[in-house]
């Protein structure tokens, strides 16, 4: 065999494994820890597009996600359309939020971006808190929203088991990480990864290293918005704390910046590495030892960027390349 | 027309605890041009510092700088030290590091979550000090005494560490560090070390707020976060790096926080002040007072 032929293998082994293992779970809470591992990576795969290509750090995408949650839930519970449709409505809206935080702060450094986007973040959030009703729309300020889950079905985004709910955000997740499989590899890519390493030298050689990252920002909030929308019809329960909460900001972050970002396993693995941790100690110590997996989280961010700037990807592909090299070898005799 | 003078007045005294709270964040990135995410935390450690040295020995609140101002240098100056400085030397050619930002963070989330752990989440609060719920009647009006007390030292601190910064050989060479770390290396200037006094300075004035605060301020494992947030408002304000612009910073958001709840809802004057965080970033990102080179 060769290397590609293993590469193949092991990735149609792991899809087979991603799409039957609900086959296999029949407990639905470890089904809701899956759907919502998915949902984590996927927000970090698509937090990965400006955060890690770009060389920036947005540390408000908590945001986008509450666009995407609100506008698919405003318009299904006061007008009943599909929050299929909802969805693009809320993704277009946060593209244009995106593009507005964007466009004045990706010529300033680094900590600049950072702060902005934590203010816009914050203030959306403080803005959605206190206002009951926005024009005609009914935002419901502190209290947040609530999606009765009368007419299930594929139509309405809503189904009674959580089966259905693991396949499209396992999708979801396959379709960002394919797009974002063909950016790294497209001009748009090299233009990221050249002004986020070296923006004097790419602006030298002629790249608009700012158009890059605001079309690379457009993209990302536009996914991320399309996360919040599934979040909704998830749990069928929003509210501002704890969609639009800084945690959740940090916590996209974090998972990426564990696993390394700027590429496509990273958030992958950041999201399998993390996420247990974090759910099994709250439901091990959460009585106990509250905050125990925040601190753990922090140790771990802390020693990765002390040993591995890169990120957790870097030693586990390498090891992955040892093991396809060592197959290699064994079954072509050497 | 008494009501606003009264808040105006009231505002400016918070604003300049506030101003007080963010001039760690300042300083520290002055020298080393990374935003301190952890500053909130450290508060936070000095308000626990502050609230159990008064607790267990009884005395009077302010007397507790003399024991947390020095705590919180040397706490400040061994954090540089051991856990950011390795990322320093390790992205040495990078003007503004992102790893030492993400490593300031997971400070934060560990600093906050301990005091969870072992102090659990209840609020506590300095309840009978003697400076507790004091008011001073000036005519009609009522001015808070912990707060003016705070807003006092405020100001002596900024004058204490501008005298530093210009007087002192040490306060030289950090200032020299902060201009241009590479000639000021060449200049036989130790950068790390500077680093990790700045750190220090940086860390004690956060020490020196959390004193002022306890006397009226709930203490909670995440009350840094409510300052973090609002520090990073100011020093932008103010322009990143400024010891003045931070306290002119922190009266401007005093003053909306006082006096916007005569026009609106109180929990209004917050988007306000992020609405005005955005503005300045877009119109002047410079701030106020700050150095268009730190941008």
């Amino acid at each position: 065999m060769n290397p590609k032929q293993i590469n193949k293998i092991a990735l149609i082994a792991i899809l087979l494994i991603a799409f039957g293992l609900p086959l296999v779970i029949r407990s639905a809470t470890y089904l809701h820890i899956l759907v919502l591992l998915f949902f984590y990576a996927y927000l970090t795969t698509s937090w990965n597009l400006v955060g890690g290509f770009a060389g920036v750090l947005p540390l408000g995408h908590a945001a986008f996600v509450g666009i995407g949650a609100y506008s698919s839930t405003i318009l299904f519970l006061q007008y009943g359309i599909s929050p299929w449709i909802g969805m693009l409505v809320g993704g277009v809206l946060a593209t244009f939020a995106g593009v507005l935080i964007g466009l004045p702060t990706f010529k300033m450094r680094g900590a600049y971006f950072a702060l902005a986007t934590i203010a816009f973040a914050e203030g959306f959030r403080v803005i959605v808190e206190n206002v009951d009703y926005l024009g005609p729309f009914k935002i419901n300020g502190p209290r947040g929203l609530q999606i009765p889950p009368l007419d299930t079905g594929l139509a309405n985004f809503l189904f009674t088991t959580k089966e259905p709910y693991y396949y499209i955000i396992l999708i979801m997740l396959i379709a960002v990480l394919i797009l974002t499989y063909v950016i790294s590899r497209s001009k748009l890519g090299y233009y990221l990864n050249a002004g986020g390493e070296e923006p004097e030298a790419a602006m030298a050689l002629g790249v608009n290293v700012a158009r890059a990252k605001l079309i690379a920002m457009a993209m990302s909030s536009f996914l991320t918005a399309l996360a919040g929308t599934f979040y909704a019809q998830f749990t069928l329960y929003i509210h501002p704390k704890s969609i639009i909460s800084l945690d959740l900001s940090f916590e996209i972050a974090f998972i990426a910046l564990i696993g390394g970002r700027g590429s496509i396993a990273g958030p992958i693995l950041g999201a399998l590495l993390l996420r247990p941790v974090g759910d099994f100690s709250r439901i091990y110590f959460g009585d106990t030892l509250p905050g125990m997996h925040l601190v753990i989280f922090g140790l771990v961010l802390i020693l990765v960027m002390h040993y591995q700037p890169r990120g957790l990807q870097e030693p586990l592909t390498r090891l992955y390349a040892n093991l396809v090299q060592r197959i290699t070898q064994k079954t072509t005799g050497r | 027309m008494l009501y606003i003078i009264e808040d105006s007045i009231n505002g400016i005294l918070m604003g300049s605890i506030y101003g007080l709270t963010a001039m760690g964040l300042t300083i520290i990135f002055g020298v080393l041009k990374v935003v301190n995410f952890a500053h909130g935390s450290m508060l936070m450690v000095g308000m626990y510092l502050a609230y159990w040295t008064v607790t267990l020995s009884g005395i009077h609140p302010y007397l507790a700088i003399v024991l947390v101002a020095p705590a919180m240098f040397f706490f400040g100056y061994y954090l540089q030290n051991i856990v950011i400085k390795p990322i320093f030397i390790a992205e040495k050619n990078v003007r503004e590091p992102l790893t030492v930002i993400i490593v300031t963070t997971g400070i934060w989330y560990i600093l906050d979550n301990m005091t969870l752990l072992i102090f659990g989440p209840q609020y506590r609060s300095l309840s009978d000090n003697p400076l507790s719920g004091q008011m001073l009647e000036i005519g009609q009006m009522f001015i808070s005494v912990p707060k003016l007390y705070g807003c006092i030292t405020a100001l002596i601190t900024a004058l204490g560490i501008y005298w530093f910064f210009q007087k002192t050989d040490m306060g030289r060479a950090i200032r020299a560090t902060s201009m241009d770390r590479e000639a000021a290396s060449l200049m036989g200037i130790n950068q790390y070390k500077i680093y990790n006094v700045a750190f220090g300075i940086g860390a004690a004035t956060a020490g020196i707020a959390a004193v002022t605060l306890v006397p009226f301020y709930n203490i909670f494992p995440t009350v840094g976060v409510l300052f973090d947030i609002k520090g990073f408002i100011i020093v932008v304000l103010g322009g990143l790096g400024s010891i003045g612009g931070a306290l002119v910073g922190g009266i401007i958001i005093g003053l909306i926080e006082s006096v916007g709840p005569q026009f609106m809802t109180a929990t209004w004057t917050e988007a306000i002040v992020y609405g005005l965080f955005l503005v300045v970033l877009f119109v002047k990102p410079s701030g106020l007072f700050g150095q268009k080179h730190d941008w």
